[in-house]
């Protein structure tokens, strides 16, 4: 029983990691409508980011949380204007193929410079682990992710339904025909909904590094699960991902002990094929989507 | 004739280079060169089979090293297991794969653009991650030598397909490539490859020329797969070691799928060319930054690729070839408004109205709470024509859904007469197609990129399996149609009037004996109308029952023998033009009832 417990705990503080890595990529397919393949290599980026932050100037990653999700915000926005933007009428493969070149480019560009080692942040702090209600056992670190992905989720659902601003993104998901009639301009919606979502990618980079290390295909190994997690929350719904996240940071770290550590991705790969086959719009997506 | 011989001189050329040219001018760095050549092989030969798939049926699949490391495990695992040549394991792993690729395409082709995508990422990642797992088989993580000696054995020479010499792995791999072109060319010539692109232009209109489009997705996925696996057996054996991370790697299916798109997707020579520019860029870079620079590959690909998409999205040959074309005028710009009156030919003696050859009864459909068509019978009689009108909303179009197969009934039965007098009742619009039954859209879907002689020729590919054969019905319907001059014209040039013609003539080109016409006459102008209608007129007296959806008036009047009215989902009157004309329930569903007094 207590096993079981703790593998619960390890999988909803998971669950938090994913989600908020998943929530820029389902923001982004439910605004401007790209999948963004490049996004695990963003957060490949900030996860060294935050690696020289701290190894070079010594600055606190927690710290360094905020700034870099700013710095993110504006990396995406311009992504979004240089190189999705000229795209944004042509064929779907195109926006595939355009955002696989950024990745390939930002993945491999990282082995260049900072070649194949593993380049981890050191904060004990976080490494150590604390007691859960006398329950399970979990790390800082986690925990600390779970928090901010919590409120990054939060705040970014209140903003989306209570600003102005986040009611003027919505209008272009819904009809980005009908919304320039409303004088909105599309186009910046897209920047700032594509400079959001990278900036929650910034966000997690910061947050992430004491946990995970920074290598240059960290970001396939995350991409793929976040792939798997929009599409079972439905591509575009951010309570969605959020319940997808949970589900399969479940499945991992349920499947890791039950089946096999080396099959986990397995099952939830299967759960992914499996929702994409039966219902393409996922748990909570608009059926048509897809 | 030109264009064979300099693709033959080209290819010869590619090859003279590595094996006889670079190891006469410098023997110490041919073996270096050598290794290069083989490697752009290979992956042009890999790119030509990503290509039919990825580029002719417009299917993006970043998973096809699924199929290369099937192809290499099959040649490694049997010649290890049973001492068989990699020759019988290399065809042994296409089979295989070719199995492989229909079991994962059958649910996959179901998702479209991105989402297909990604299903094929997951499966190439559950295989890779299987693989790992079951090390008996596969040797896991740590992967699998292929031996040249096996006991004392020397397993050497051109039957174990391992050389000391690169220049025989030069010839294996240059093989594979001009197999993999071959492959293509036919493919893009023959009738699947016109289905293939017809589906990838638009999918709904291929289905109305009777394209069974998943089962012509699931061939190009197979014949890509098979081709992958053959390159697959040799890379392995040519690498002599073969590991999970290399064989089912993302990396190298992404590689492959951006050499075809660099060089020109749905191209026979793109995916070669491709290949061509990107790997000696990214090998001269590599002299120039030294060797230790480690993913300046990837790093030069990923640039190459995110600017030809952003410069150039139809890829080399797709944006140099065109170009070509306008600069050394080959192609004589085509006037797209020439349309000419329909030749209708001398008025043959109108053959008389035969049996029933199309049945409906009680057919309904729902939306949800919506009855969009709500228990219409109707019958159609050979040399017949049908006019269906109604108010916008009526369920008319929803009608000529059902009645070529787009929507499946929620009630009721449908049956058409087969030439053999049987009758069967098809269920998807490609078994319509097969029983006879050609149809049009209100709004029209042509293949936009493709040009109208090759529009109008996969109707005809319906009738026929041969290119020249399908040439020249499609170049006679569209000359009856008054097309003629625009055989050459892109389909998305054309005007309205244009547009409506095409539609009717690529239903023809099918050889119907029943066409369904959704208001081919609507935004015309009245010579158009004129001549549409003479169109119709000629049709019918060919011999071919019409059912026309239609709201011009005059011209449903003019064509129509029966004319049926329809209005919110049922049919409410059906009669002949003069009694429908009178019908007070006609006027007062058009008009109001306040007009049905004064009609009367």
């Amino acid at each position: 029983m207590d096993i079981l417990i703790q593998l619960i705990a390890n999988g909803v503080l998971l669950g938090g990691v994913f989600a908020l890595i998943s929530i820029g990529l389902t923001l982004i397919f439910g605004i401007v409508r790209v999948v963004n393949f490049a996004h695990g290599e963003l957060l490949m980026v900030g996860l060294y980011a935050t690696w020289l932050l701290s190894a070079k100037l010594g600055i606190h990653p927690y710290l360094a949380a905020v700034p870099l999700a700013i710095a993110f915000f504006f990396l995406g926005a311009l992504m979004q204007r240089a190189i999705i933007q000229p795209l944004m009428n042509a064929d779907p493969h195109i926006q595939i193929f355009a955002t696989v070149g950024i990745g390939t480019a930002l993945a491999n560009g990282a082995l260049m410079i900072f070649s194949a080692d593993l380049r981890s942040v050191d904060v004990p702090w976080a490494r150590q682990a604390t007691d859960l209600f006398g329950l399970a056992s979990v790390s800082r670190g986690n925990l600390v992710a779970f928090a901010v992905s919590g409120i990054a989720t939060t705040g970014l659902i209140l903003f989306l339904r209570r600003t102005h601003l986040g009611r003027a993104i919505r209008a272009v998901a819904q009809n980005r025909y009908a919304a320039p009639l409303m004088g909105i301009d599309v186009n910046r919606i897209y920047a700032i909904t594509f400079g959001i979502g990278a900036g929650c990618v910034g966000l997690a980079a910061a947050v992430l590094a004491p946990l995970y290390p920074a290598f240059p295909t960290v970001g396939s190994f995350f991409v793929l699960t976040a792939f798997v997690v929009v599409v079972l929350g439905g591509m575009g719904s951010l309570e969605g991902a959020v319940i997808g996240a949970l589900i399969i940071g479940l499945v991992e770290s349920l499947a890791g002990y039950y089946v096999a550590p080396d099959l986990k991705e397995v099952v939830y790969f299967l759960i992914f094929l499996g929702i994409l086959i039966v219902r393409p719009a996922g748990l909570f997506g608009v059926r048509g989507a897809e | 004739m030109m264009r064979a011989a300099a693709a033959i001189a080209g290819l010869f050329a590619l090859f003279a280079v590595p094996f006889w040219v670079i190891p006469a001018y410098d023997a110490e760095a041919a073996g270096f060169w050598q290794h290069i050549f083989v490697t752009i092989f290979v992956f042009a030969a890999m790119a030509c089979a990503w290509n039919i798939l990825g580029g002719f049926a417009g299917q993006l699949s970043l998973g096809q090293t699924i199929f290369y490391g099937i192809g290499g495990y099959a040649a490694a695992l049997m010649n290890q297991h049973f001492g068989l040549i990699p020759w019988i394991g290399m065809f042994a792993g296409a089979a295989v794969s070719v199995v492989v690729a229909v079991l994962i395409a059958w649910p996959c082709l179901r998702l479209r653009g991105p989402f297909f995508t990604l299903s094929t990422i997951a499966f190439l990642e559950v295989i890779r991650l299987l693989a790992i797992h079951f090390k008996d088989w596969t040797g896991g993580s740590a992967g699998l030598p292929v031996p040249m000696f096996v006991g004392t054995e020397l397993r050497i020479g051109w039957s174990w397909m391992l050389f000391r010499e690169k220049e025989n792995y030069l010839v294996i791999a240059f093989g594979l490539l001009v197999l993999a072109l071959i492959a293509s060319w036919l493919v893009r010539r023959s009738r699947l490859g016109f289905s293939l692109v017809a589906v990838r232009e638009r999918e709904d209109a291929a289905r109305a020329v009777g394209i069974n489009t998943t089962a012509v997705k699931l061939s190009a996925f197979a014949i890509s797969a098979g081709l992958t696996s053959l390159v697959g057996s040799f890379h392995g054996i040519y690498l002599n070691f073969i590991d999970p991370e290399t064989m089912f790697s993302l990396p190298t299916a992404i590689q492959v799928a951006m050499f075809a798109l660099i060089g020109g997707l749905g191209t026979v020579s793109g995916p070669i060319w491709g290949t061509l520019l990107v790997v000696p860029i990214a090998e001269a870079a590599r002299g120039w930054l030294g060797a230790g620079a480690n993913g300046l590959h990837g790093l030069v690909y990923g640039v190459v690729l995110v600017a030809v998409v952003l410069t150039m999205p139809h890829g080399l040959v797709g944006s140099i070839g065109p170009w070509l074309r306008r600069r050394f005028g080959a192609a004589r710009a085509v006037d797209p408004t020439r349309i000419a009156a329909p030749v209708t030919g001398d008025a043959i003696a109108r053959p008389p109205i035969g049996p029933v050859i199309l049945e409906a009864q009680g057919l309904t459909r729902r939306f949800g709470g919506l009855i969009a068509t709500n228990d219409v019978s109707l019958t159609l009689r050979e040399g017949e024509v049908l006019g269906v009108i109604g108010p916008n909303g009526a369920g008319k179009t929803t009608l000529f859904n059902l009645l070529s197969g787009f929507l499946p009934p929620s009630a009721g039965t449908l049956r058409v007469m087969m030439p053999d007098g049987s009758w069967v009742t098809p269920s998807a619009p490609h078994a319509f197609a097969a029983a006879g039954v050609a149809r049009t859209f209100q709004i029209v879907q042509p293949f936009a990129g493709l040009s109208v002689l090759e529009n109008v020729m996969l109707g005809a590919f319906h009738q026929t399996r041969s290119a020249t054969e399908a040439r020249r019905i499609a170049e006679e319907v569209a000359t009856r149609c008054g097309l003629g001059a625009l055989l050459l014209a892109e389909a998305r040039s054309l005007t309205v009037g244009g547009a409506k013609r095409l539609e009717v003539a690529r239903a023809l080109a099918m050889g119907p004996r029943i066409l369904l016409l959704d208001e081919v006459m609507a935004g015309l102008n009245p010579a158009d109308v004129t001549a549409a209608v003479e169109l119709v007129k000629a049709v019918r007296d060919s011999g071919v029952a019409v059912i026309a959806i239609e709201h011009v008036m005059a011209a449903i009047m003019a064509i129509s023998d029966r004319i049926i009215v329809i209005n919110s989902g049922r049919m409410i009157a059906e009669g002949t033009p003069d009694e429908i004309a009178r019908n007070p329930a006609v006027i007062e569903a058009y008009l109001g009832e306040d007009y049905v007094h004064v009609a009367a």
